[in-house]
């Protein structure tokens, strides 16, 4: 577990194990050995400098308390001996013979022992305070002269009355007489300095004379050292170092201090064994809490070891032998609760992992097993069935049924869409029902389907929405409807009708009431203002006004009519259209042009440049336009600003007009488009109508597909009026031959007398849709009397182009003079001829021969 | 619309004509125009109500099929308002709208004509109404 995973998981950088915490606890044990070993030594050696440092600072100080008290003793023998000196009965008593006086010597420490002497110049003791035999005692004395002269304090010297080695203090009587002389025992003076200043160190103390000659005072063994010699013993030999052998061969650590008053000097020796020996007693206390300190730490992380590491390498072992089971069992007894607690939750967490992989496996095996009994299901369904793209309407996914039944490879499904096997008429239909929302699940039909072949069968498509890789689709199953089914399918049918016939009946019947209402208001004008002309004697201005109301409400009555079937073909599809690629540009112009008055507000055209070809019926489509614009101008009073856009909106182009007249009221706008509807307000009273014109514009812009609608922000806010019409497929705009033909019927028969003859071809209803067409054509047939620009126009504008190698056919209905003849010739136009019986026959013939010479040629 | 001064309509009995279409308003105008009452037109069925309240006519023309407030609905107000107890109401009709002559009946109305009328049965109609 010591191995630290990077969890960046960087692929490139070498990994590095950091050291295992076993590892950690070792180098820890050892420092911590290491730094115990090193407090212990130190703590010995800084004790024995120590011990060290302190005897010497005590012999220091011993030495200067010996000496100052060795000096204030000889202080006050010297005060003495002077003051008895100058006592005015001295010479009597240095007169009077030996004991008449008495003497008293009270010693002092460190001189506690010795005698007063009242000396004679000869040296014989007059007086003592102790008993001294007679005689010039200290005749032969060396201080002895000096004494008679002066105060001298002199040592050694061995005392002729005790036998002692001793020192003397002595101060002569005026005159020379004599003198007096305190004389001490050197050898207690050792002892006596030890027993006040040796204290617990048991200092040695050493008095000498000066420049070391003679030993005046030792605290041990004194009377085999005092008045010694020193020379040649080792501690004579020592220079005065601190750290010097005594005389007994010790090593002590010296001081000195010199006696103020003489030249001797004081000096106290520690011992240096025995204050070491000290010194160790207390640092071994010392060292035994260092090394107890740092075992208990030893053990203390021996322990924590024991409990955190042991348990994370048992369940590490655990975890790499993958028995997960065994984690909690394998730390359990010995862990530290937070390790017990990592073994729970790891065993947690690999049980849930283990069962979600066990799951997630298992959930992929029913996944693939379904999928491929899915697709077992598609493939091998003995009727067509699809997948396809809604956005596109592509081919994602056919099956062999469907291969079998539409003729296509599958290859070529997949290049196709949905549109490709409608019929064309069920087109519009069918993006009608796609571009609203689409049920999940629904069942439509019967739709027409063409087959490769060109035949065309009846469809059922039950069709469910789903997610396709990334496409949203379609699945679809299409029922080919066989005789049997297409039978069942229409008695269901007929049960359908059935049931909306009665519902039928009824829309009809409130028809039949409005229109004859419509129909009669008019009708009651008619023959009212009639029969008052016929029965009454009327003036000449009754009369004017009477037939000019008749004319007006016979006009209405016949646009009422006209409108009326118009709209009833519509709706009973029988008006025919024919579809064709037009520019609707051009549309929109003519019916500006018509809608124009000469001085007023001129109708704003925006259309959106390149605009592409749209698939509609010339003549309807200008109706409808014609009707919005109509609208606009009755319903703008005062010559209010109408303007007409186009553009591409979602694949279809818009048509929008767009007035500031009267407006719709709300409410209104869902009715606009009925039969008969009319809004009715006041300031549109004397506005007329038929109420049919936009149900009319309706039911024509859904057959081509589109749809329409209106938009007003109220009364008097103007109104937008807009439709849609579908762009021409390319399809459709591509052939041989082009026809420029605003007579749908002759158009036609052209176009089958050129297929007749292997020839394509595409229509073109007005010039300015020919000019976009014309760019793919070989061959032109063209009629000169048309809508907007004019053949002749078009004809300058084919040679403009594509310059005279196209052969144009004219056909039309117009005289023309020699000059326009010639004019034509001019143009290159091959031939032309008059429209009647057996003209387009002709036409084609004359075309073939040109295509054919036009092949030669090359 | 056509309006005479006060006065006038003070001395002179009211006929009031409702009806939508401007050209039906004419020809029955100039049909019944006489010295004996004023004629006063309404375009709709609340222009109708509002004069017939105020001008209190002793016949109302009224179209069954108006925008708004419909004949019908004029009809029952003016049976309603006892003010006009003595007002006569004549129905203009669309002779498909049956149902509305039978309700229209049932609701007070004096006597109707489909359209499209005979002028002179109209005029006729109106003197029997105003017992001219």
């Amino acid at each position: 577990m010591g191995a630290s995973r990077s969890a960046s998981g960087s692929k490139d950088r070498p990994r590095r194990r950091g050291w295992s915490v076993r590892g950690y606890v070792v180098l820890f044990m050892v420092v911590l050995i290491a730094v115990a070993a090193i407090a212990g030594v130190a703590v010995r050696t800084l004790g024995q400098q120590d011990a060290r440092q302190s005897a010497a600072a005590d012999a220091s100080f011993a030495a200067r308390v010996a000496a100052a008290e060795i000096a204030g003793d000889l202080l006050l023998l010297q005060q003495t001996t002077a003051g008895l000196a100058v006592n005015p009965q001295l010479p009597a008593i240095l007169a009077a013979p030996k004991g008449s006086c008495t003497l008293t010597f009270a010693g002092a420490s460190p001189f506690s022992a010795g005698h007063l002497d009242i000396v004679k110049s000869d040296g014989s003791v007059i007086c003592s305070s102790q008993a001294i035999a007679g005689g010039a005692v200290y005749g032969a004395a060396s201080w002895l002269p000096a004494a008679l002269l002066g105060p001298v304090t002199a040592a050694p010297f061995l005392d002729p009355a005790t036998g002692e080695i001793s020192a003397v203090v002595a101060a002569p009587v005026a005159g020379g007489a004599g003198l007096v002389a305190a004389i001490v025992a050197l050898g207690p003076v050792g002892p006596n300095l030890a027993a006040t200043l040796g204290g617990a160190r048991q200092l040695e103390f050493l008095v000498t004379t000066n420049s070391d000659e003679t030993v005046l005072a030792r605290s041990l063994q004194p009377s085999r050292w005092v008045g010694k010699p020193l020379a040649g013993t080792a501690f004579a030999g020592s220079a005065r170092a601190v750290e010097r052998p005594g005389l007994d061969g010790r090593t002590r650590l010296y001081d000195w201090s010199r006696v103020g008053s003489t030249t001797w000097l004081v000096y106290a020796g520690a011992d240096e064994a025995a204050a070491l020996t000290a010194a160790d007693l207390s640092s071994n206390r010392e060292l035994a809490i260092i090394l107890g300190g740092a075992g208990i730490m030893l053990v203390v992380i021996f322990v924590v070891y024991r409990r955190i590491v042991d348990p994370i390498r048992r369940l590490s072992l655990v975890i790499r032998s993958s028995t997960v089971d065994g984690a909690v069992s394998a730390v359990d007894t010995i862990g530290a609760s937070e390790v017990t607690d990592l073994a729970q939750d790891f065993a947690r967490l690999m049980a849930t992992v283990k069962s979600e992989l066990v799951e997630r496996l298992n959930s992929e095996q029913e996944a693939v097993v379904s999928e491929r009994n899915y697709r077992t299901l598609f493939e091998g369904h003995p009727q067509p069935m699809w997948l396809y793209d809604v956005d596109t309407f592509a081919f994602l996914e056919v099956n062999d049924s469907a291969c079998d039944r539409y003729g296509y490879t599958r290859k070529e499904f997949m290049a196709m869409t949905i549109c490709d096997v409608q019929q064309p008429l069920d087109v519009p239909k069918f993006l009608e029902l796609q571009a609203m929302p689409m049920p999940t699940s629904d069942r439509t039909g019967p739709w027409r389907h063409l087959l490769k072949d060109g035949s065309t069968i009846q469809v059922l498509i039950t069709s469910h929405a789903l997610i396709f890789g990334d496409h949203h689709a379609r699945f679809v199953l299409a029922e080919d409807l066989t005789e049997s089914q297409h039978l069942e399918l229409e008695l269901v049918e007929s049960h359908a009708r059935a049931e909306h016939s009665a519902e039928l009946a009824r829309a009809k019947d409130e028809m039949v009431t409005v229109v004859s209402h419509e129909l009669r208001t008019p009708l009651a004008s008619i023959v009212g203002f009639a029969e008052l002309l016929a029965t009454r004697e009327v003036t000449a201005a009754q009369r004017k006004d009477y037939l000019a109301v008749m004319l007006q409400e016979g006009r209405r009555l016949s646009a009422l009519v006209n409108d009326f079937l118009d709209l009833r073909r519509l709706e009973g599809g029988h008006l025919s259209m024919r579809f064709a690629p037009s520019d609707i540009k051009a549309l929109i112009r003519r019916a500006v042009d018509l809608f124009s008055v000469p001085g007023g507000t001129p109708i704003e055209m925006r259309v959106q440049d390149d605009l592409p070809l749209v698939r509609v019926d010339g003549d309807s489509m200008f109706r409808v336009i014609a009707n919005l614009l109509s609208n606009a101008r009755k319903y703008s009073p005062l010559d209010g600003s109408i303007s007409i856009g186009a553009r591409v909106v979602n694949g279809m182009v818009e048509v929008a007009v767009q007035d500031k007249g009267l407006g719709i009221p709300a409410g209104a706008l869902t009715h606009l488009f009925g039969k008969f509807f009319r809004v009715e307000t006041a300031d549109r009273g004397s506005i007329g109508g038929t109420g049919l014109g936009l149900a009319i514009c309706k039911n024509i812009v859904e057959s081509h597909g589109g749809k329409i609608g209106a938009r007003s922000e109220g009364l008097g806010k103007g109104s937008r009026f807009y439709f849609t019409v579908p762009i021409a497929r390319a399809q459709a705009q591509a052939g041989e031959v082009l026809i420029v033909e605003d007579d749908s019927g002759f158009a036609n028969l052209v176009e089958a007398e050129l297929e007749a003859r292997g020839l394509t071809s595409m229509w073109a209803a007005d010039a300015e849709t020919a000019e976009h067409l014309v760019t793919k054509a070989r061959a032109v047939v063209l009629d000169l009397l048309l809508p907007g620009l004019s053949g002749e126009g078009f004809l300058h504008h084919l040679r403009a182009t594509r310059g005279p190698g196209i052969p144009v056919v004219v056909v039309t209905l117009k005289d023309l003079g020699p000059a326009e003849n010639l004019s034509l010739q001019k143009a290159g136009v091959a031939a032309v001829l008059r429209k009647g019986p057996g003209t387009a026959a002709a036409a084609a013939n004359l075309l073939v021969q040109c295509l054919a010479s036009e092949l030669v040629a090359i | 619309m056509t309006f005479r001064t006060p006065t006038e309509l003070g001395l002179l009995r009211t006929v009031l004509i409702a009806d939508d279409e401007s050209s039906i308003r004419l020809l029955v105008h100039a049909t019944i125009e006489s010295d004996d009452y004023t004629v006063v037109e309404a375009s709709d069925g609340a222009q109708a109500w509002t004069l017939a309240q105020e001008l209190k006519p002793s016949l109302v023309l009224l179209d069954v099929q108006m925008p708004g407030q419909s004949g019908l609905e004029v009809l029952r107000s003016i049976k309603a308002d006892p003010d006009l107890r003595a007002t006569r109401v004549i129905l203009l009709t669309s002779k498909a709208q049956e149902r509305d002559i039978e309700v229209g009946l049932i609701a007070g109305a004096d006597f109707y004509l489909t359209k499209p009328f005979s002028p002179l049965d109209l005029l006729t109609r109106v003197e029997e109404a105003l017992e001219l």
